[in-house]
């Protein structure tokens, strides 16, 4: 089966809010599927819904091509979890967890756990809420992991971490990946580290999808154009298909799709100079969808 | 090979920054004709980028004749590559020259880099399309 994942005209609302407005999306086996947007953006809801915490209330949600909610154990069996906060029992020991997360997973490998705890320097006997922030996310990742799971989703696992963590969280996505067939969600606003590792990127901008695509693919298409003009402009000019036009007075950034603009042309229409004609960063589409 | 440092959001792509990076170390005789690259797995553990940016950038110098995959043992600077090490020799007090002088235009390394990208760009923007690779 070549689609981890299939979710189909997902809605869902809590309360007034729709939290995820008709999202559909697929994510293949073997790929790295970023999952971008602002906090609120509806990433962790659709996350929730894979692992079968809430029930889809309008279209679909497949994942192994099993429906999470009516087959928990067998979908979660294959899936690996690391959220922002792990919610690991405070009161035990780093070795008594495992041996707790070894009981649920039937491919529990525990030669590559203690692979991964020598790796990690973590304390066998060490009480979990004896441990910092970074050795609390490293545990939570050998949990997600040790099984070597065919799916692992990453859910902000790098949010408030130092930079050595966060490497350890990369390495875990790396490893995960070039593992023959298993497939990894990585959701983060650390839109650096979701471009040097994704295949594939969705962005999600209050709860609606706003892109979903190959990461080269997005980076090809969207291009930055800086125009300057002679005179201040009191509005923003009027440039036909740009995704978003922003600036003051005689210097406006257009982020456009390349292919269908050209920037020199477009800028002695409006009478101006193109100063820069650069491709966009992530970070620049990112923002401009989610103003568009 | 001193590990490439790869900048994510920059105008290029991941896996040409990674050709880039190689092809130079070639040049200045870093690596040297014959001698192995990284398996992917382990190019892409080490510098934390998706495997597949990796085999991108080992197809590309590839089909450029600059390696070879062997099939079974990995990827190998072709022997037929010779350092280009006299090139870059004459090339870096050029460089060295042109930095100096917009550094005493009181430029900084973001400016000069900027500068360096545009006309890198507007160049290649002007020359004639390369022909597709298959």
């Amino acid at each position: 089966m070549r689609d981890v994942v299939a979710v189909t005209n997902l809605s869902r609302r809590f309360g007034a809010n729709a939290a995820l407005r008709d999202v559909s999306l697929t994510v293949s086996r073997g790929c790295v599927f970023g999952l971008v947007g602002e906090n609120g953006a509806g990433k962790s809801t659709l996350i929730k819904h894979l692992l079968g915490l809430w029930r889809a209330e309008t279209g679909a949600v497949k994942v192994f091509g099993l429906d999470p909610v009516s087959e928990p154990t067998a979908v979660l069996a294959r899936i690996g979890y690391l959220s922002e906060q792990p919610d690991l029992p405070g009161w035990m020991r780093v070795d008594e967890l495992l041996r707790y997360m070894q009981a649920f997973y039937q491919r529990w490998d525990t030669t590559y756990a203690e692979q991964l705890l020598e790796q990690f320097g973590l304390n066998l006997g060490a009480r979990i809420k004896t441990l910092s922030k970074g050795q609390h996310a490293r545990l939570g990742l050998i949990a997600a992991e040790a099984h070597r799971p065919d799916l692992l989703i990453l859910d902000e696992p790098s949010s408030g971490l130092d930079p050595i963590v966060r490497r350890d969280i990369l390495e875990a996505v790396i490893r995960t990946i070039t593992d023959e067939g298993r497939t990894v969600i990585f959701s983060s606003h650390l839109l650096d580290e979701v471009e040097r590792v994704s295949d594939h990127v969705a962005m999600l901008h209050k709860g609606t999808l706003k892109l979903c695509a190959p990461l080269d693919d997005i980076k090809a298409k969207h291009r930055r154009m800086l125009l300057r003009f002679e005179r201040a402009q009191a509005a923003p000019p009027d440039v036909p298909g740009a995704i978003r036009v922003d600036g003051a007075g005689r210097e406006w950034t257009v982020i456009c799709d390349a292919r269908r603009m050209h920037g020199a042309a477009m800028a002695r229409h409006l009478g101006a100079s193109l100063v820069e004609d650069c491709p966009a960063s992530l970070d620049e589409i990112f923002v401009a969808h989610a103003m568009s | 090979m001193a590990a490439p440092r790869l900048n994510p959001s920059s105008g290029t792509p991941l896996y040409l920054q990674l050709v880039e990076h190689l092809k130079h170390s070639i040049a200045t005789g870093a690596i040297r004709a014959g001698e192995q690259l990284p398996s992917v797995r382990k190019m892409a553990e080490d510098l934390l980028i998706n495997p597949n940016t990796v085999v991108r950038a080992y197809r590309d110098l590839e089909s450029e004749g600059i390696v070879e995959l062997r099939h079974g043992s990995g990827v190998f600077i072709r022997e037929s590559v010779s350092a280009r090490t006299d090139l870059m020799k004459k090339a870096e007090p050029v460089i060295r020259s042109a930095v100096d002088r917009l550094e005493a235009l009181d430029l900084d390394e973001d400016d000069i880099r900027r500068l360096m990208e545009n006309e890198l760009a507007l160049r290649r923007a002007a020359r004639p399309r390369r022909k597709q690779r298959a």
